[in-house]
């Protein structure tokens, strides 16, 4: 009886184990790329026998449910997107991305895989780029004359000349901390950093110049309202034939030529690159999206056969032919998705992979705080027009306070 | 006597300056619903538009929602079932045998904030293999539809004199009697009341479900999200899926309020 007992068992546990290790549990954010993923998953259960359980959620519930779930010590889920500016770092350190070892990383640009390595090991796979960008109304610019500017000078004369009571001459995200990403750039071509050698020190001159010049931008140039304008507010603007020029991230590119979503011309819509400021031209280019494997994950070789697919030279391809600003070096070469993406674009990306700055936004597991911080000296730069008296010692106060939080967690001076 | 017309301009003018920012937003909400992206955003706000239909053929074809639809109404009505069949008893116990450390007791799981519980509740639940599964999320519901109950009806139970069951007693009727045939028929509108405030609460819930719920058992809060993408956001087809999600809850509170209102005055009369 009791070994007939323990053969049922036996049965059983293996018939749960085997059940068990012919499944995978996906986690997609609601973004292209996992509509893309989730059309051809039905090709990879048919080539592998594989069950892939996936879930899409939006980006913060993703987290969320992440987070809940990787805390508990007890989550099933076994391949998952993450952001890694967003979530990287403190899901680095908490230990629940699993190191990616036997993927080949060759097809990367380099400053994709900063993001993705921490110490010698890469923790991710780089799905999605993106990278800053100026949009501009070419039926504006023709009709007062003016050339696409090449520099901030540039960039406030042609505000200046576009402006009319009707339409924003200049319009950039100014809502405190959504603007933390959008300002980078400035900061950048400006000289500047958020963050040196594990060091705040946006309060420098050059940072500050560059604050000064985002808020007398907005504020003489800008949309009314725009302190409390991010992406969302501005985008619908802009495809609403309110704003002649808008500084944001490539990714919006597509809906705003999209005739379903726009009432301007596909035609009237240019790209370009992030005017060059008085010291640099180093736009952020920034890994948005990536893709992992959990640690808590039990089954890894599946998890593993399965990223591998996820990630693909061929899905790649797939997703820049549809508009996706892949990370693979590859999809930018292929010929079929050339002939099929916008020439601006493309150039635009090139520019920005050689000489772009790899962060949008402090890099720290306090990403959140901090944002919130430096959001505060924009407001006020904005507010002011560039002028306050005050926003010295303000960015020195804001400075502090992040220092602290680098302190917290350990990151301080850490590089 | 007739009011003068100036009382009724005025009356008309207090009533507008009331229910229109109410209403605003539902009008705005309607309206959009069946619109296009383009009409959305357009500035001026275009009053005359075409309409389409093409946002609700998303949330109900594209989506299903109708799927969600039954996943909310599942846990809400389960939900709030077991919350009464648990919290009615024990809401006249704490009104008539004076249990004011219970009654506390159980307001301070409706204080605590609910992300207290997401994470012992992930363990358990996932433990138990009952990860998106309904009896999860009943559960959870049931954490804050319950203290509603009681709390609700203790007051309410307090208002009712005493001497209906006494004298219900003196005939000869148990306790449980008097409770079932005098005082839960006489408490309809107290009852209701809390019928609507936990069925709503439960049916707007958004963060119980989002960590307790996955494709299978996704509640109706967690799909819109559906229309929420990065860097993107479908506007016309969150709005259907609003319209969509509020219609049966609006329904059943103008079904409700009729009885809350019935109830009432039935109350006084015999009270």
């Amino acid at each position: 009886m009791r070994k007939l007992l323990t053969i049922l068992l036996a049965v059983i546990l293996v018939g749960m184990v085997s059940a068990q290790a012919k499944e995978v549990r996906v986690l997609l954010a609601n973004h292209p790329y996992g509509e893309l993923l989730k059309a051809a998953i039905p090709e990879y259960e048919a080539a592998t026998g594989v069950k892939v359980n996936v879930e899409s959620l939006q980006e913060s519930q993703l987290t969320t449910k992440l987070t809940t779930e990787f805390a508990t010590n007890s989550s099933t889920v076994d391949v998952f997107m993450t952001r890694p500016l967003q979530e990287g770092k403190m899901f680095y350190k908490n230990g629940w991305y699993e190191p990616l070892a036997g993927y080949d990383f060759s097809d990367y640009p380099e400053s994709a895989m900063g993001i993705a390595r921490f110490g010698a090991k890469p923790y991710l796979v780089p799905l999605v780029t993106e990278w800053q960008v100026l949009y501009y109304r070419k039926d504006l610019f023709k009709k007062a004359g003016l050339a696409v500017p090449k520099t901030f000078d540039d960039l406030e004369k042609a505000a200046k000349a576009l402006k009319t009571a009707d339409v924003a001459g200049f319009a950039s995200r100014g809502k405190g901390a959504a603007a933390v990403t959008q300002l980078s750039s400035y900061i950048y071509n400006y000289g500047g950093r958020y963050l040196d050698k594990g060091k705040a020190v946006f309060d420098s001159k050059q940072a500050l110049d560059a604050i000064r010049f985002y808020g007398k931008m907005l504020a003489n140039y800008g949309p009314t309202g725009v302190t409390s304008m991010s992406w969302e507010n501005i985008m619908p603007l802009f495809q609403a034939g309110k704003v002649a020029m808008w500084t944001d991230a490539s990714v919006f590119y597509g809906q705003i030529v999209d005739p379903a979503k726009s009432q301007v011309a596909a035609a009237d819509v240019g790209i370009a690159n992030l005017p060059a400021g008085p010291k640099a031209s180093n736009p952020f280019i920034v890994v948005s999206w990536g893709m992992a494997v959990a640690r808590q994950s039990k089954n890894k070789a599946l998890a593993m056969d399965f990223i591998k697919w996820a990630t693909s030279k061929e899905l790649a391809k797939k997703g820049l032919i549809s508009n996706i600003t892949m990370a693979r070096n590859s999809a930018w070469a292929d010929p079929e998705a050339l002939a099929k993406a916008n020439a601006e674009l493309v150039a635009s990306r090139s520019f920005a992979a050689k000489n772009g700055f790899p962060y949008d936004r402090p890099y720290m597991s306090a990403v959140g705080n901090a944002r919130d911080l430096i959001g505060e000296v924009i407001i006020e730069s904005i507010n002011t027009a560039g002028a306050s008296t005050k926003l010295e010692t303000l960015a020195k106060d804001k400075v502090r306070a992040v220092n602290e939080l680098l302190e917290d967690t350990g990151e301080f001076g850490v590089y | 006597m007739k009011p003068h017309p100036l009382r009724k301009l005025g009356f008309a003018l207090i009533l507008v300056l009331i229910a229109g920012p109410v209403l605003f937003p539902f009008v705005w909400m309607l309206a959009s619903s069946f619109k296009t992206q383009v009409d959305i955003i357009a500035w001026p706000p275009r009053i005359l538009f075409s309409p389409i239909l093409e946002n609700y053929r998303k949330v109900f074809q594209e989506q299903n929602f109708l799927k969600y639809f039954v996943n909310s109404s599942i846990v809400g009505v389960t939900s709030v079932a077991f919350s009464l069949l648990l919290g009615l008893p024990a809401a006249y116990s704490i009104a008539r045998f004076r249990q004011k450390r219970l009654s506390v007791l159980i307001l301070v799981a409706r204080l605590m904030p609910g992300i207290s519980f997401l994470m012992p509740w992930y363990i358990i639940f996932s433990r138990l293999k009952l990860m998106d599964s309904y009896t999860a999320l009943i559960l959870s519901h049931m954490l804050i539809a319950l203290p509603i109950v009681v709390w609700i009806m203790s007051s309410y139970f307090e208002t009712i004199p005493i001497e209906m069951e006494e004298s219900a007693m003196v005939d000869g009727a148990t306790r449980q009697r008097a409770f079932l045939s005098i005082i839960l028929p006489v408490s309809s509108p107290g009852i209701v009341t809390a019928i609507t405030l936990s069925f709503i609460f439960s049916w707007n819930n958004f963060m119980f479900s989002q960590v307790l719920s996955m494709e299978k058992t996704k509640t109706l809060p967690i799909a819109v999200y559906n229309f929420v993408s990065y860097a993107e956001v479908d506007w016309g087809a969150v709005m259907a899926a609003a319209v969509a999600i509020m219609a049966p809850a609006i329904l059943l509170t103008m079904i409700f309020q009729k009885y809350v209102v019935k109830g009432l005055t039935m109350g006084a009369v015999k009270g």
